[in-house]
């Protein structure tokens, strides 16, 4: 699972540069309907759907590639 | 007719219909009736303001209808709120009672029939306090009178076309006033409204599959929601939900973009309608189709999407600014213990009280209304209203805060809240980020926590002494 294939969907999303691996997507202003924007391309690019709850406690790109490696 | 008759009448019609389906199970409206009733006994006659630690429940339901039918007011208080704000909120609407929702007793026996006559209540008491942002940094109780309630849940069955075999999803938290939308036209209507934890799972593939298998007729969804939904769709390809009839949308201005994009979808059939409204004027009082069957407009004639026109029980002027101001039924009583604030937005004019909305408009000629933007600071943040200077007055509150100005900005094409903080010197600027965050936490809701805090030299203001916005959105992107 990369990490920075989900960091790319981060800045994707926020409409940002570079993501390191920790930051966390509500701090570089994210919110809970970017959120869905977030699960909508990992359940296209990876098969996993995901809940709201299960981002809100991984909201970095490197907690949130280990739960979906997790459920793959 | 008040609105508890108007349910009671409803649970006597159709006593072995379902009227809430939660998760699948069903709640009959007979089970509903006698809940209400027993609700209604436990808090005894007249219980004042009673304030309820909302949850996502039936229980909840029942509570808000037992209080009416005892003839108190509801004031729904989030759980999840900071406690300070809680109690402030009780204390503002003065809650004399707190009931919990899940205390309901379903199935109480005992419980007298559900036909028994209603105890008679002043249409002009109040049905529920609810409360918007203010700018002195507590909130604002709006105290929304019974007969406007009623008046207002009336033109929206109408509006809806609500009948006894729809089902409605029950989308809305239950904290704020667009769930008395779903709930209210529905309950009395004889209908089912569908209350499901795979509503809010934030992904839109669970999301349509609910939708598709409770056979769900109508949807309200926050704009905001609808334009994610819209831009999924879009990607994704998802069939829409073959029952679905009716989608409401509100809260703030609709993109034309989006809305071409549905009307570019299977949607020919659907009726998609734009609502607007404030709490001070009850859910909504403008309304209008802005694709399907009854749309008046071609979908992708606009560069801003209208507003609608005034429902019939709605009295509307526009002032020589633009402003719309709103009269009738349909108006608050005003906000409670708040004279003056009272005294600035509710006028007279003519005999005729009105709501200064604080929203400019401009009229079509055939009297379409297109919100053109705010006359104050005031923004909406995922379709809550926010009053930036309630934010403001919270950090500036914080001992390292030397300074502070807050606005709504545009991340990723939409309405975020930013804060701009000038520190004093002896704040440490790498830390003052998540002591903020975890200060405004501890003091008020969600929404009204900024989504980016930035640490800044000093206030970029203009040469007029405003704040220079551009400065603000260079600062960000």
């Amino acid at each position: 699972m990369s990490v920075e294939g989900v960091s790319a969907i981060f800045g994707r999303v926020l409409q940002v540069g570079d993501v390191g691996s920790e930051s966390d997507f509500f701090t570089l202003g994210g919110d809970s309907l970017l959120a869905t924007r977030v699960l909508s391309a990992v359940a296209r690019e990876y098969g996993v759907e995901l809940s709201f709850d299960d981002f809100a406690d991984a909201p970095t790109p490197a907690a949130l590639a280990e739960r979906i490696a997790s459920l793959r | 007719m008040s609105l508890i008759e108007a349910f009671l009448a409803a649970a006597e019609t159709y006593p072995q219909r379902t009227a809430i389906d939660h998760n699948g199970r069903s709640i009959r409206y007979a089970e509903l009736a006698q809940a209400v009733w027993a609700v209604a006994d436990l808090l005894g006659p007249s219980p004042g303001t009673v304030g309820v630690p909302v949850t996502y429940s039936p229980g909840t339901i029942a509570t808000m209808l037992g209080i009416w039918a005892a003839g108190g007011a509801y004031c729904p208080v989030d759980p999840a709120f900071p406690a300070q704000r809680q109690q402030a909120m009780l204390t503002a609407a003065g809650c004399r009672t707190v009931f919990d929702p899940a205390d309901v007793p379903w199935h109480a026996t005992g419980s007298r029939a559900p036909h028994r006559p209603l105890a008679a209540v002043d249409a002009e008491r109040p049905a529920y306090i609810l409360f918007t942002s203010g700018s002195t940094g507590q909130p604002k109780p709006v105290v929304t009178p019974r007969r406007a309630i009623a008046t207002t849940v009336g033109s929206l069955r109408d509006l809806f076309d609500i009948a006894a075999d729809d089902r409605v999803l029950q989308f809305a938290s239950l904290n704020w006033d667009t769930c008395f939308e779903e709930i209210l036209p529905t309950l009395t209507a004889g209908a089912c409204l569908v209350m499901n934890d795979e509503a809010h799972t934030g992904s839109f593939v669970r999301f349509l599959r609910l939708v598709e298998r409770q056979a769900v007729t109508v949807l309200d969804l926050p704009t905001a929601f609808w334009h994610e939904l819209v831009h999924y769709l879009v990607e994704d390809r998802f069939a829409l939900p073959a029952d679905l009839r009716l989608v409401i949308i509100g809260g703030e201005a609709a993109s034309p973009a989006r809305l071409s994009d549905w009307a570019a979808l299977d949607t020919a059939h659907l009726r998609l309608l734009n609502t607007y409204g404030c709490t001070e004027t009850t859910l909504i009082t403008h309304a209008g189709d802005l694709c399907g069957p009854q749309a008046k407009n071609q979908p992708d004639t606009f560069t801003q999407v209208p507003i609608g026109w005034p429902l019939p029980h709605v009295l509307q002027h526009v002032s020589e600014q633009g402003e719309l101001t709103i009269g009738g039924p349909c108006l608050a009583l005003g906000y409670r213990g708040l004279p003056e604030a009272t005294e600035q937005r509710f006028t007279t004019v003519g005999g005729v009280r009105f709501f200064r909305t604080g929203d400019r408009v401009e009229a079509a000629p055939d009297g379409m209304l297109t919100h053109c933007g705010r006359l104050d600071s005031e923004i909406k943040i995922r379709g809550i209203r926010v009053n930036p200077a309630e934010v403001e007055v919270h950090l500036a509150a914080h001992p390292s805060v030397a300074a502070v100005v807050v606005a709504g900005v545009t991340v990723a094409d939409h309405v975020a809240l930013a804060a701009f903080v000038v520190p004093r010197p002896h704040a440490d600027p790498a830390a003052l980020d998540a002591e903020l965050r975890a200060f405004l936490d501890s003091r008020v809701p969600r929404h009204l926590v900024p989504s980016r805090i930035s640490i800044v030299g000093e206030l970029p203001h203009t040469a007029t002494g405003k704040i220079d916005r551009e400065f603000m959105r260079r600062h960000l992107s």
